[in-house]
């Protein structure tokens, strides 16, 4: 029985056995919507494979139960792909079971599921869980940043804390762009490229070991939230390439890291470091893989007018060992110039990042104007997403938007995406 | 003897002040037991709430949602916690406060589509609540204190219900009205009828208790409005259900119950 398996079977068993306490449910109540998208890239010169980022039709169905101590949740996806109208995709987004354990302050949620935690306003450094970067990119609504995960997770709360573990079974990686709908940089070739530059990165073993283990301690003193946290796993981007298969892969990561968040000044300020454990380039000499690393980010958010919020965030980063990754690029560059293959570029020490959100809401909170920028100073490069949503009734609604990147450099994280300068409508019907 | 007599005079002449001034209740008083009557009910409330938002064309939108409260201190701090049913798009979001009143509230909200625990920053009491008339303050009450409050009228009737008539105008300048009038219950000390005016003199706001029953021998509103009169728009919030003292506790208040909503109390 291979380890998949075995999971799948613990996973059944504490379904049944939690059964008991959900048949006391009332009722199965369901609800969802139904999404039209269409996007049109600005930028002929994009080498991707399809002329548009996206075109799809989306149902979404929810359902769910509960009794006293326990629930279901399930939440599918139908999308049809515009594309190629024979393309149906099904995705479970979520499908977990909750329960409580009353008599040990404990809190269960086994199943398909979303995972978020840390502070930051869409920039992540505890959070280690799954995200979906290309839907992110092209105009979905936000809730598909969050790329869904089969895990177990325990809350155990006492009068010193909380804490909470997350087992992930099954290593699941961030989805980034391949090409297709979003072009990149291709770190090999040097340029940013298309589907055909795509490389499929090399997923971890599915073993017991490679399991994804995550912890997190929480406690509230005088109103502020303190928070520390642990990671066991793996990049979630496929940073790691190895030269002897030329194949890409998810290093191995650790990642320790706390957090603050409280009421300041009629605000709210929030406050978050980690140590970025680069467990297969832990002395930093391996150019191929990327070094272990310190970020930080502080943030602060309040109303500046009526149904008028504002955000400022900065987040600092810094390479350890960064002498010992100047002498591995050297010998790099070298090689490239013997090999007739083009200079890798060369990363900075430290990387600076700043954002900051704008949110309006007009005519009863029936239309909302929302404007999200990110400049790094660092890297030379920025990424602005803007949206207009209008409430038409409690059912229907209506979003324009667009995503726009620039970047004096092709390599960095938005300068990379330079060509994928995208706009959208999007209109959803809830029910 | 005559420090005796003098001694019986003032004595007398101070039991008389302190009768009439205990007969004739002052309108901060009078107040203060309309803010406990409408905000403090019961040491707990556990509300089925259906809200109305009409606007100018008629057009209705409609949010159902149960609301839990706990009186941490009676006229003190509060704790409410919200359970979103309706509309689809915010359907099993949950949202907290805690009601400080020497201080800003602390909010959160919890989306459950992202499991994302968000801290909202409180500031501004006045904004809109899920976009309808009433205000972050109306939900909460707005502390007696932050207003002085002269009594027009002990002899005024509303619908049936003897109602003193109260003016009220904020301490602290710049706030978004000039004066509000409050017709009290003299019964129940309920609001009845309030109405917001700005530095014209005119009514831009107007708040009616539209239906009041009685829930375990508590008085209560089971049906308000609050009219946006500048806008020709307003909203309804209807009690479906109402029960009082059903032994929520505070832990309930914490981020364990926002991000697992407690199924005992949210129906």
């Amino acid at each position: 029985m291979n380890f998949k398996k075995a999971t799948w079977m613990v996973l059944i068993a504490v379904a049944m056995w939690a059964m008991p306490t959900i048949a006391s449910a009332q009722e199965v109540m369901w609800g969802g919507f139904v999404e039209g998208l269409w996007g049109a890239g600005l930028d002929d010169k994009n080498p991707t494979s399809r002329d548009y980022p996206v075109a799809e039709t989306r149902l979404q169905l929810r359902l769910e139960s509960y009794g006293d101590r326990a629930e279901v949740f399930g939440r599918l996806d139908f999308v049809q792909d515009g594309f190629d109208s024979a393309n149906y995709d099904v995705q479970l987004r979520e499908a977990y079971i909750k329960f409580r354990m009353e008599s040990a302050n404990m809190d269960f949620k086994i199943g398909r599921q979303i995972l978020t935690w840390g502070t930051g306003d869409l920039i992540f450094i505890n959070d280690v869980f799954a995200k979906d970067y290309q839907s992110f990119l092209i105009g979905r609504q936000d809730q598909y940043l969050k790329a869904p995960q089969t895990a177990v997770r325990v809350e155990w709360y006492n009068p010193l804390g909380s804490f909470t573990i997350v087992g992930i079974p099954d290593f699941e990686p961030n989805v980034t762009p391949t090409g297709e709908r979003l072009s990149f940089f291709n770190p090999n070739s040097g340029t940013i490229v298309g589907a055909d530059g795509y490389m499929a990165p090399v997923e971890p073993a599915n073993k017991f070991e490679n399991s994804e283990i995550a912890f997190k301690y929480s406690k509230m003193i005088k109103g502020f939230n303190f928070s520390g946290y642990a990671y066991k796993g793996f990049y979630k981007n496929p940073i790691g390439f190895d030269p002897n298969t030329s194949t890409v892969f998810y290093p191995e990561l650790n990642v320790y890291g706390a957090s603050l968040r409280g009421q300041v000044m009629g605000g709210i300020l929030w406050m978050e470091g980690g140590y970025f454990d680069s467990r297969e380039d832990r002395d930093g000499t391996n150019f191929f893989i990327e070094n272990s690393s310190m970020k930080g980010l502080v943030g602060f958010e309040r109303q500046v007018g009526t149904d008028l919020t504002a955000n400022l965030q900065f987040q600092y980063e810094q390479m350890v060992d960064y002498d010992k990754y100047e002498t591995s690029h050297t010998q790099m560059a070298d090689y490239a110039v013997m090999m007739g293959m083009p200079t890798p570029a060369k990363a900075d020490e430290t990387r600076t990042l700043v954002t900051s959100r704008w949110t309006k809401q007009l005519y009863a909170q029936t239309l909302t104007l929302s404007l999200f920028g990110f400049y790094s100073p660092s890297d030379e490069d920025a990424y602005v997403r803007f949206s207009a949503e209008y409430k038409y009734s409690d059912e229907l609604s209506l979003m324009a938007g667009g995503n726009i990147f620039d970047g004096n450099y092709a390599y960095t994280q938005w300068g990379q995406f330079s060509y994928n300068d995208n706009l959208y409508i999007k209109i959803n019907y809830g029910f | 003897m005559k420090k005796f007599t003098l001694s019986i005079l003032i004595f007398a002449l101070m039991a008389v002040f302190a009768k009439s001034a205990w007969a004739q209740e002052s309108a901060e008083e009078i107040m203060q037991k309309s803010h406990m009557a409408y905000y403090y009910a019961g040491d707990d409330g556990m509300t089925e709430v259906t809200m109305k938002i009409v606007n100018s064309k008629g057009r209705e939108r409609l949010r159902e949602f149960s609301m839990l409260r706990l009186d941490v201190e009676e006229g003190g701090t509060q704790k409410y916690y919200t359970y979103f049913k309706k509309p689809s798009d915010v359907s099993r979001l949950t949202f907290m406060v805690w009601k400080n009143p020497d201080a800003n509230d602390d909010r959160w909200l919890y989306v459950p589509s992202v499991d994302l625990v968000k801290r909202l920053s409180a500031d501004d009491k006045n904004s809109s609540f899920v976009g309808s008339d009433f205000s972050y303050e109306d939900v909460s009450g707005r502390h007696w204190t932050e207003d002085t409050h002269t009594l027009v009228s002990d002899k005024e009737t509303l619908n049936g219900h003897d109602a003193y008539l109260i003016s009220s105008k904020p301490k602290a300048g710049g706030d978004y009205f000039v004066e509000k009038k409050t017709w009290v219950d003299k019964k129940t000390y309920l609001p009845l009828k309030e109405e917001y005016y700005d530095k014209d003199g005119k009514v831009f706001r107007r708040f009616t208790a539209d239906k009041i029953e009685d829930i375990d021998g508590i008085t209560t509103i089971t049906q308000r409005t609050m009219e946006n009169v500048d806008k020709g728009q307003h909203t309804t919030i209807i009690f479906d259900s109402i029960d009082y003292n059903v032994g929520i506790t505070d832990d309930i208040f914490t981020e364990r119950y926002l991000k697992n909503p407690p199924r005992k109390f949210i129906k």
